[in-house]
């Protein structure tokens, strides 16, 4: 699909006689599901309060391109990294920079649109903020990790020229795309759709293409390589975890109010999805470590995503496909609470949004 | 260790006596060790088959003796992450960091990959034929990394020296310390950047860097190598070297309110910044923002702009590659810019105003403290207007600062409890902003003891350094220097004759005496990179003789932090330190002369740290009373001995905990320059094993949980209450703890202080009492994120429909999925 599909028109629904004119407010009182259609504006009494508290969450992880240090990356890209490496770390940032505006450019055109809960596009909003702030790390790293002009755009263009990122927006813009047209979900059929896309974009994106790309910035990082990189990413994924755990809980919530929607076909539909996007980041696997990266073999690889995407299906509360455990040692370091050496890494885990006033009669 | 070495390949067998061969299925997916395909490229560029049985074979005799390891686990695991045609540097290297992740299950795999680290290590060196400690030296002095003086002292020696290394000491390395030991402090060939020493020529490098005598050396490098006490981070890097610049730390005095000495002070801190030095330095003197500039009749623009500059200087001058240069800006709390200097290190604003990389510290007069109590006005001044304000403290200061505030000379006036709270604010938000207190820090100082002379500087305090244990006086001319070292608390639990285990006062002793002389010649031999720097230190000698691994102390005595017993164990060892500290630096005084500016310090007038703390009483006074009589004969080497640094490197090469802290997590990683490594608490482990609680489903529980076992059931009470962490221990506590130890600290201690959601109510209440306590200075505070990445290798099911409907729709307060 084209990414310049016409977004939701306001005025242009207003005028068209073939719909039906926006409901009026209902009571509070009456029964409503969060995929109805409509522009809900009532915040109190809040109906979804954790997606408000997820908001407040993600506005205490706040943090900026400016306080990531690259000055030990570009020493390692010139002095350390393997040639197979530097192959490597420059397909996988060319995708990030590519992946995040996608999911962004989602975002508004249809998970904005319907999901119907002004706490839950105040979260929305938010992750679009990250979304921008992500784009902005990566251009910040192309700029930064590759100095030659003709391969820097090479990467910006990815999309367009590298067949294994080519395969990647392909299966994501197969996924955003099939909504186009629908302006409201009315039918069991739309909300199943719709349903696609976001868990698509949850599960088989950022949960899987973003964890598979986490995975190869932090083989790097446990061999003490680009730590600006990893700084960043570390940054980033904390965001994506956000994200994939708002949309998972919009996926639980629709559960709650509309459990038939769950049927076995659908389900068997987001099964297959997850298999797609296995294989469509296994060949980009293929692509990233064709030249060979020790410790990071292609069978290891594959394990690890068939790993992860048994983990989006526990979370998604449907059997297990693979029952595939996790290859990477590594990644169990991720699980684990950093302490950083402040003579020689920028502490990442400080928070905004302090509150309370003096008092001298408190317990510490 | 080359893998694929064509030398002995003797058949072995695996732990569980599989003859190689059989079919064998291990924990882990892998089911076979065959790869038919693989082949590994040699340092010659040929090719060979990988040949399991080798890789097998070289683990195994790697992990000879240690318990709970599984060689075959480890061989098969690596060759799962090949590819065809690795190298076998690639391989050995894929070895060991696959032991080293086993950490996490067993700690003895540490033990493991650190020997297999050391193979790596002597092969590495063995391939640039050097073959002995004095072959390595001699090989530095030829491309220029060591000194000349150093070298011709290790050739007269040679059999002497190359005699007494003992290899085996190698052994006593975790694998974490081995590693940084390999990554940062080897000395390299400049070109190859192959090592060009072993751990152990490293640690007779560093001795024979330091020594005169070879009895001496020796005797130096026993007590380096078996990791008891080690210098600090500098002296290790660069002790027998070309640059041989040894101090851990430079303090400099505020510029003058003068363009051409605010710029002396950039060139200043970049020279001190390039050899590795962390630096301290004072803003307080410089005008603030809208003071008149006469020159140009234009208005200042205060001290931001020069902290960016300063900013901007420190990133630019890397230490030697080694590590980053680093910086802490003290400024007085009376400062008129200390509120935009509070904001210096949001990440939100105008980055112009901004400087991500400097730490700042508060100055805190007790004035400030007192109103803060009371709830009443505080003003600010510009330092044009009270420039005496800086040169002065206790009485003298509340003097000047509240006539000059009755003449009205102030800048502007604010409530004192909302810039306290701004500062507690800057705490919570970026850790830094640290609680500094000036006149505890100058009226518990050795250095001030005698009235100020007409015609000299007076003798002040105006800062701490970069990890708030140094406190030594500055001024123009003298930029103060320290040189560190610290004591291995870990390695003094013995058993005494019942079997329990006992702490060894008489070793910790021994220990003492055999480092302050060393520490001491540092002084003479330290290459010093300004003339200030110089000055100060012969005139004053300040060393800085610190602890670590006073965790271990408590886990192996059982004791828990805050216990009466941890607390009164920590001060009596700190009594201990301090006195042989003195001990040793009268015996020094006597052989060599006290140190030239004795006659102005507390101590010439028969004053000890622990008589300026009011309750404090030593357990043996006796032989205090006995010292003194010494001191007022021959009087002291060095005017301050004591310095509690935070050890974070110098603690992993030693494998104990860092300094006088509480264990931050059961389980947790470190990130260095080196790369991520699982650290794991071994105590915890042995005692869950003991008790036959350490699984699988208790390791994942344990990450799941952060490092916390308070809520894991199963876990014996007891256990929880040892094992607690730095987020679980009251911080009341460890600030009585270390304010009862201050009586034996004559300088002071990087106390970081911990608390996992701050709140402006709970700071404010901690460190008004750490002021009370009277307490000179705090480090950072610790706090940690809102949220968390999702963890990526435990498979709970977090998610499941019951939680989520029980979550999103009835009770949200009670629901834990999203925790």
């Amino acid at each position: 699909m084209a990414l310049t599909d016409p977004a939701f028109d306001y005025d242009d629904y207003q005028s068209r006689p073939d719909l039906d004119p926006p409901p009026a407010t209902p009571p509070i009182t009456a029964e409503r599901n969060i995929l109805d259609p409509g522009f809900e504006l009532t915040l109190r009494p809040m109906r979804y309060p954790q997606f408000f508290d997820m908001y407040r969450d993600a506005i205490k992880n706040t943090w900026t391109v400016d306080e990531i240090d690259f000055n030990d990356d570009l020493a390692d890209l010139a002095n350390k990294l393997t040639p197979a490496e530097r192959h490597l770390v420059n397909r996988l940032v060319a995708f990030f920079a590519t992946g995040d505006s996608i999911v962004a450019n989602n975002l508004v055109l249809n998970l904005y649109q319907h999901i119907n809960a002004p706490e839950a596009r105040m979260y929305l909003s938010r992750q679009l903020y990250e979304e921008a702030l992500h784009v902005q790390f990566y251009l910040t790293l192309l700029d930064n990790y590759i100095p030659d002009h003709d391969e820097r755009q090479a990467a910006f263009a990815a999309v367009e020229n590298i067949p294994s990122i080519k395969q990647k927006a392909d299966f994501c813009f197969k996924y955003m795309g099939s909504l186009n047209g629908v302006t409201e979900l009315r039918t069991k059929d739309e909300r199943r759709q719709f349903l696609m896309n976001l868990i698509c974009f949850a599960t088989c994106i950022e949960g899987l293409f973003f964890f598979a790309a986490f995975a190869y910035v932090y083989f790097l990082r446990s061999k003490g390589l680009l730590n600006g990189l990893a700084d960043g990413t570390n940054w980033v994924f904390r965001d994506e975890s956000m994200h994939m755990n708002f949309a998972l809980e919009v996926v639980n919530t629709v559960r709650a109010e509309e459990p038939d929607l769950f049927d076995d076909a659908m389900n068997q539909r987001i099964s297959d999805m997850l298999d797609e996007a296995v294989d469509v980041e296994y060949n980009f696997a293929e692509d990233l470590l064709r030249e060979g990266v020790t410790g990071m073999s292609l069978k290891d690889t594959r394990q690890y995503l068939e790993f992860v995407a048994d983990q989006r299906l526990t979370q998604l509360g449907l059997p297990l496909r693979y029952n595939a455990s996790n290859p990477f040692s590594f990644m169990e370091l991720q699980d684990v609470q950093q302490l950083a050496n402040f003579f020689e890494r920028t502490v990442s885990s400080y928070q905004t949004g302090i509150e309370g006033t003096v008092n001298f009669d408190e317990d510490f | 260790m080359a893998l694929t070495d064509t030398a002995s390949t003797t058949q072995v067998a695996d732990t569980n006596g599989h003859k190689p061969g059989d079919d064998i299925t291990f924990v882990d997916d892998a089911p076979t060790l065959s790869a038919p395909q693989m082949r590994v490229r040699k340092r010659d560029n040929s090719f060979e088959p990988v040949d399991p049985m080798k890789i097998v074979g070289r683990i195994q005799r790697c992990g000879e003796g240690l318990d709970g390891v599984d060689p075959m686990r480890v061989a098969t695991r690596t060759m799962s992450g090949l590819h065809d045609g690795a190298t076998t540097v690639e391989l050995d290297e894929l070895a060991i960091r696959t032991a080293a992740s086993l950490i996490i299950e067993e700690p003895n795999y540490s033990r493991l990959a650190s020997r297999l680290l050391a193979t790596y290590i002597h092969e590495e060196l063995r391939n640039t034929n050097v073959k002995s400690f004095s072959q390595s030296i001699s090989a530095g002095r030829l491309v220029g990394l060591i000194n000349d003086q150093t070298a011709d002292f290790v050739e007269a020696h040679a059999a002497q020296f190359n005699g007494a290394i003992d290899h085996d000491r190698d052994k006593l390395f975790e694998f974490f310390g081995l590693r940084t030991v390999y990554d940062r402090y080897l000395l390299r060939h400049p070109e190859t950047r192959k090592v060009v020493e072993t751990p152990q020529y490293f640690f007779m490098r560093v001795a024979c860097g330091l020594a005169t005598e070879p009895d001496e050396a020796i005797t130096f490098y026993n007590l380096l190598s078996s990791l008891e006490y080690l210098t600090s981070s500098p002296t290790l890097f660069n002790s027998g070297t070309a640059h041989p610049q040894m101090s851990s730390c430079y303090l400099l005095d505020s510029p003058l309110d003068s363009l051409e000495s605010i710029y002396k002070r950039y060139t200043d801190v970049a020279r001190l910044s390039k050899h590795a030095g962390g630096i301290g330095l004072s803003y307080s003197r410089i005008r603030s923002r809208g003071s008149l500039i006469k020159g140009t009749n234009g208005l200042s623009n205060g001290i931001v702009p020069w902290l960016k500059t300063l900013d901007s200087s420190v990133q630019a001058v890397n230490q030697g590659g080694k590590r980053k240069g680093a910086a802490c800006v003290y400024v007085e709390s009376w400062h008129a810019d200390i509120y935009e200097f509070l904001e210096l290190r949001d990440n939100a604003g105008d980055e112009s105003r901004r400087t991500h990389h400097l730490n700042l510290a508060n100055w805190v007069p007790d004035l400030f403290m007192q109103r803060v109590e009371n709830d009443w006005q505080w003003s600010l001044f510009d330092p044009k207007n009270v420039p005496h304000f800086v040169d002065l403290y206790g009485e003298e200061f509340e003097r000047a600062y509240i006539e000059a505030e009755e003449a009205g000379a102030y800048d502007r006036q604010v409530s004192a409890r909302d810039l306290y709270s701004r500062m507690m604010r800057t705490l919570a938000q970026t850790g830094n902003g640290w609680m500094t207190f000036k006149d505890a820090s100058n009226i518990k100082c050795n250095q001030t003891g005698a009235p100020p002379v007409a015609g000299e500087p007076p003798r002040v305090v105006h800062l701490s350094n970069l990890c708030t244990e140094i406190l030594e006086v500055t001024n123009q001319d003298e930029t103060a220097v320290c040189n560190l070292g610290s004591v291995n608390l870990s390695r003094f639990v013995t058993t005494d004759d019942a079997g329990d285990p006992t702490f060894d006062f008489d070793k910790l002793g021994e220990v003492v005496r055999t480092a302050v002389p060393f520490l001491d010649r540092v002084i003479d031999i330290n290459f010093y990179p300004t003339d200030e720097a110089s000055t100060s230190n012969s005139a004053w000698r300040p060393i800085g003789l610190g602890i670590m691994g006073l965790q271990d102390v408590l886990f192996k005595l059982r004791l828990p932090f805050d216990s009466p017993q941890a607390l009164e164990l920590s001060t009596r060892i700190s009594e201990e330190i301090y006195y042989w500290a003195l001990s040793t630096s009268c015996d020094l005084a006597e052989r060599n002369g006290p140190h030239p500016t004795f006659e102005h310090t507390r101590a010439a007038r028969g004053e000890l740290q622990y008589d300026m703390w009011a309750d404090a009483v030593p357990s043996d006074i006796a032989r205090f009373d006995a010292l003194k009589e010494r001191i007022s004969t021959h009087g002291l080497r060095n005017s301050l001995m004591i310095a509690i640094a935070p050890t974070a490197t110098i603690a992993s090469i030693s494998g104990c905990y860092e300094c006088i802290e509480p264990q931050v997590s059961n389980l947790f990683k470190r990130e260095t320059l080196s790369g991520e490594f699982i650290q794991i608490n071994a105590y915890l482990v042995r005692d869950l094993q003991a008790r036959g609680l350490w699984t699988a489903d208790m390791i994942a529980e344990i990450k799941t949980a952060e490092g916390s076992i308070q809520d894991i059931d199963g876990i014996p009470d007891d256990l929880k209450q040892l094992y607690r962490t730095a987020w679980e221990v009251p911080m009341r506590s460890l600030i009585d703890m270390a304010a009862a130890r201050g009586a034996y600290i004559d300088q002071s201690q990087s106390l970081n202080l911990f608390m996992e959601t701050p709140t402006i109510g709970k700071l404010s209440s901690m460190y008004l009492h750490a002021w009370k306590a009277g307490l000179k200075t705090t480090y950072y505070l610790r706090s940690r994120a809102a949220t968390r990445i999702n963890q990526t290798t435990t498979t709970t099911n977090r998610f499941s429909d019951q939680d989520a409907v029980a979550c999103s729709l009835e009770n949200p307060e009670s629901c834990e999925a999203c925790d």
